[in-house]
């Protein structure tokens, strides 16, 4: 029993890209493990999250927003919010971070085999669904048709513009881009996610929902799902709270008697109907 | 000694105004003479309502704490206003928010309460281990009866009041739309016969002193919670970047906790003790809240909460200003 | 389970030789407050006392602990912390704090485990003292407890006038005494008698009651009762219900560094603040008085039972003598079964 869960691993900062910039920047971050053990034996699934620390500023969870199929190294994207987030825009290639995990519950990408995936996504909120888009991607035969719809509210704040564009191309997937307010040039729709995905009006058969981005948002979305006919069960979704641990001891990302760390993050319509608490 | 009647008709005729949202006073608590803060938002609430000497909470936090519950599309925001049961000290804190401008005077309704002084539970428990067997508790000119174990004891009220209470200068409300009963005539002066003790002593002995307190805190922030004046809407404790005060519990943390907490109460504590109260490491804060208010008597001839049209002391500024304290 | 007794004289002796071998913590006071501390020789104890300000959860789990050091910045390295295997005797435990350490267990020990919490636990041998002047708030009884329960320690001492009756209850009590068993001499039919008129008296004593049945059930149907405005009215958010309970184990995590070294160190946090689940978005999940009250009742009450074999509460009684506005959780539990669904 020497083994600290709370002692993360030395990664090194590869690449940082950025996605957003501006007041709500955000950054994508390559990370490596220095350890060559680790490196090889580091294993996740996509949904799973990782706490990422900067020694001296403290610790965040994020979702891990690469997918396991891309070996050798994890990423995460991480907007500009508070005093870690702030730290870690500062920091640059070549840098050393701390990661520990992989942490929390994932998709069930062998459940849903041979099944549409509708990924419904706002902002900063796909990261967690880009890691199964692009284990989807390169899993194809694995599954059947791929929709994308993701929003944000202007230009500026949509994350993974070339590699939405590369799926846009692509015959077996389908993007379907919106930004909140009218802006010049922009020809795909204009308006909130929850009203595009209406407007879309996708099959419920053999089908599954997966969304994430703001509370208000995952609400909407969810219920215009129930109305296009999907079942309870076949929407899920990925949550964040504010975490300390990951673990399941500190206490504070509880949802009624589950923990969004270990219990979570990814949570059935269904598991988050019959559970009470505060969101 | 309150009158029940005249309190209750007081609050029964406050609550049925139609500006009034409810009342807060005190009703009886769980559990032997406990009493509790109570709100009364109709007629019958109020008939619970109680005056003892054990309604010790300053009630003048409850204004600035109330929640909000979100609003319906039609509904309107309730602006009526809240009324208070008020001591001297607490009606002294109402004052003190309005000159900062944290409240308006027409916010509240002050029913006030010329008080004889508050007993320290903390003084009652250390004398009665099994105080919750004490049936009632009442005073009785200058002593206070108490019905314990089908016993009556007399106990001299200054082994009992808090050590703020026996010299109070301000036991009236100075200010009140409903005063219940005669306002007192009092004579008391303070005489800061704790902070001086603690002022003789060398500096060495004064920082043993308050180590030796400061260890044992557990930076829980009770007494800021229970502080009327602590009404910031972010504390500075609290804030994450910078951090002023490390979060880890040790006396050096602990030490600037307490001292900061001191000072960002100098020129504005009416000395009601609740931090005192609730502090459960036992940190005898009111010495160092009064150690404050007699330096700003000395420096600025000032006492805080008296008068709602005088400007907060320390964020005015007079040219004359003594400034022998700055190096 | 043998039974022993043990002189009062003989105390200091037999304390004196745990020492040698452990970290002895045991209840001290200063004026009113009585702490569990680590003492330095067999005066420093007190025991008369009810029960200690802050609960003796406060050395297994500390309130500031070290989680590993580190340079600081941007080319961070991590100086890993050596997790002590120290010996502790936590002497004259009370049985409902020594029970917080069985419910602690379900947290620090499920999918993940805590080594700073479970080496300490592992290496602590919890010496009882039964509480034969129960406060005025205690209610253990309602738990199925009993003040002189043996359950949850590894010996228990029980004051029967001139001696301890002694009863070793694990493994790690017997051969603890039996290393010095000299000290102690059999129990007999009398000694026995004694201990058992001092449980029943102590059982008479506790005059508080808190009604269980049922409320797992229907704390499930009132989540949007009234009820949780009306209690967090009065509720000034002070979490001192909290930071004394022996239960309560929510932590906060922060670095604290100069320019040269560093710690990520844990610190006892509460649930009844409302930074603790505050986004960095500005989203607050519970950002009333409200909704944190709730879940404090919730999480002992609800969750608990619902995830493992206990509810949170042993009836210590802290929570309620130190609200600074009589919010009892007693009356609390009595409400939740009087609400109409």
């Amino acid at each position: 029993m020497t083994e600290n869960p709370y002692q993360p691993w030395i990664v090194t900062i590869d690449e940082i890209r950025n996605e957003v910039i501006g007041e709500r920047a955000i950054k994508t971050f390559k990370l490596v493990f220095q350890d060559e053990e680790v490196k090889k034996n580091f294993t996740f699934l996509p949904g799973q999250c990782i706490m990422v620390s900067l020694f001296g500023s403290g610790e965040c969870f994020f979702a891990i927003s690469s997918s396991p199929t891309q070996k050798g190294y994890i990423e995460a994207s991480v907007m500009k919010l508070g005093k870690v987030t702030s730290a870690l825009h500062e920091c640059e290639v070549g840098d050393t971070l701390g990661v520990r995990g992989p942490y929390g519950n994932h998709f069930d990408v062998d459940g849903w085999k041979n099944k549409n995936l509708l990924f419904i996504g706002g902002g900063i909120g796909q990261a967690p669904l880009r890691a199964l888009i692009n284990y989807a991607i390169d899993n194809r035969e694995k599954y059947n048709k791929l929709d994308i719809i993701y929003g944000a509210r202007t230009t500026g704040d949509l994350c993974y513009k070339e590699e939405l564009a590369d799926l846009e191309k692509r015959e077996d997937s389908d993007v379907h881009l919106s930004i909140d307010v009218e802006e010049e040039g922009w020809n795909h729709y204009v308006g909130f996610v929850p009203d595009n995905l209406t407007r879309f009006d996708p099959s419920p058969e053999n089908t599954i929902a997966i969304t994430c981005g703001p509370p208000i948002m995952i609400k909407f979305v969810m219920q215009n799902l129930l109305k296009l006919g999907f079942s309870e069960d076949q929407i899920f979704t990925t949550l964040e709270m504010r975490m300390k641990c990951g673990i399941g001891f500190c206490g504070r990302c509880n949802i009624g008697n589950l923990y969004v760390c270990k219990d979570g993050p990814v949570f059935s319509y269904n598991q988050l109907k019959n559970l009470q608490g505060d969101m | 000694m309150v009158n029940q009647e005249q309190l209750v008709d007081a609050v029964k005729k406050t609550v049925s105004r139609e500006d009034v949202k409810y009342v807060v006073g005190y009703e009886k608590g769980t559990y032997g003479c406990e009493v509790t803060p109570s709100f009364a938002h109709s007629s019958e609430e109020a008939e619970k309502f109680i005056f003892t000497p054990l309604c010790v909470h300053n009630l003048a936090i409850y204004p600035k704490l109330e929640e909000k519950l979100p609003l319906g599309r039609d509904e309107k925001e309730d602006t009526r206003k809240i009324g208070l049961v008020v001591k001297g000290c607490d009606s002294r804190a109402v004052v003190q928010i309005i000159q900062e401008k944290g409240l308006k005077r027409e916010d509240v309704v002050l029913i006030g309460i010329p008080c004889t002084g508050v007993v320290n539970p903390k003084k009652l428990k250390s004398r009665y281990p099994n105080y919750a067997e004490i049936v009632e508790i009442e005073e009785k000119d200058s002593s206070f009866s108490i019905k314990f174990n089908e016993e009556n004891h007399t106990i001299p009220k200054e082994e009992l009041l808090f050590d703020a209470c026996i010299n109070c200068e301000y036991p009236n409300p100075p200010i009140y739309d409903i005063l219940i009963g005669e306002e007192i005539k009092s004579t008391n002066k303070e005489t800061y016969e704790k902070v001086k003790v603690v002022e003789s002593k060398s500096q060495k002995e004064k920082w043993a002193y308050w180590e030796e307190h400061f260890q044992r805190c557990i930076r829980c922030y009770a007494c800021r919670d229970a502080c009327p004046l602590c009404y910031c809407k972010e504390c500075m404790v609290d804030q994450l970047d910078p951090r002023w005060v490390r979060r880890s519990v040790n006396l050096s943390e602990n030490t600037a906790w307490n001292i900061m907490r001191a000072l960002h109460l100098a020129g504005r504590c009416v000395g009601c003790s609740e931090c005192e109260r609730v502090c459960p490491m036992d940190i005898p804060l009111t010495e160092l809240n009064k150690k404050l208010e007699k330096n700003i008597m000395e420096i600025y001839d000032y006492i805080p909460g008296i008068s709602e049209e005088a400007k907060p002391l320390l964020g005015t500024f007079k040219p004359d200003d003594p400034e022998e304290f700055i190096l | 389970m043998d039974s022993f007794v043990l002189l009062k004289k003989t105390l200091p002796t037999f304390i004196e030789k745990l020492s040698d071998e452990y970290d002895v913590f045991a209840p001290t006071r200063k004026d009113n407050i009585f702490e569990y501390k680590l003492i330095s020789k067999p005066s420093d104890i007190n025991l008369d006392f009810v029960n200690s300000r802050l609960p003796p959860k406060s050395i297994l789990l500390q309130q500031t602990e070290t989680l590993f050091k580190f340079k600081p910045g941007r080319k961070g390295k991590i100086l890993p912390k050596e997790i002590s295997e120290d010996k502790k005797i936590i002497f004259a435990i009370r049985p409902c704090d020594a029970k917080s350490f069985s419910i602690l267990d379900t947290v620090f020990d499920s999918d993940f485990k805590d080594p700073l919490y479970l080496s300490k636990r592992e290496n602590s041998v919890l010496i009882g003292l039964s509480c034969n002047n129960p406060g005025v708030n205690c209610f253990c009884t309602s738990f199925g407890d009993s003040p002189t329960s043996s359950k949850f320690v590894d010996i228990l001492f029980t004051d029967i006038g001139e001696k301890f009756f002694v009863e070793t209850i694990s493994d790690k009590g017997k051969k603890l005494v039996e290393k010095i068993t000299d000290l102690f001499e059999k129990a007999t039919e009398e000694d026995k008698n004694l201990k058992d008129s001092a449980e029943k008296e102590a059982i008479d004593t506790i005059k508080r009651n808190m009604k269980l049945e049922g409320v797992v059930e229907k704390l499930d149907e009132i989540f949007e009762s009234q009820l949780w405005h009306s209690i967090a009215m009065k509720c000034i958010g002070c979490g001192t219900c909290t930071f004394l309970c022996p239960t309560c184990h929510c932590f906060d995590m922060q670095d604290e560094a100069t320019l040269k070294e560093g710690a990520r160190i844990r610190v006892w946090d509460s649930c009844m603040y409302s930074e603790y689940t505050m986004h960095a978005s500005g989203h607050n999940p519970r950002p009333a008085r409200m909704n944190r009250v709730r879940n404090r009742v919730y999480h002992k009450f609800s969750y608990f039972p619902k995830n493992s074999e206990y509810t949170a509460c042993t009836g210590c009684g802290r929570c309620i003598e130190f609200c600074p506005v009589n919010i009892d959780i007693i009356d609390v539990i009595a409400k939740v079964r009087e609400v109409k669904v």
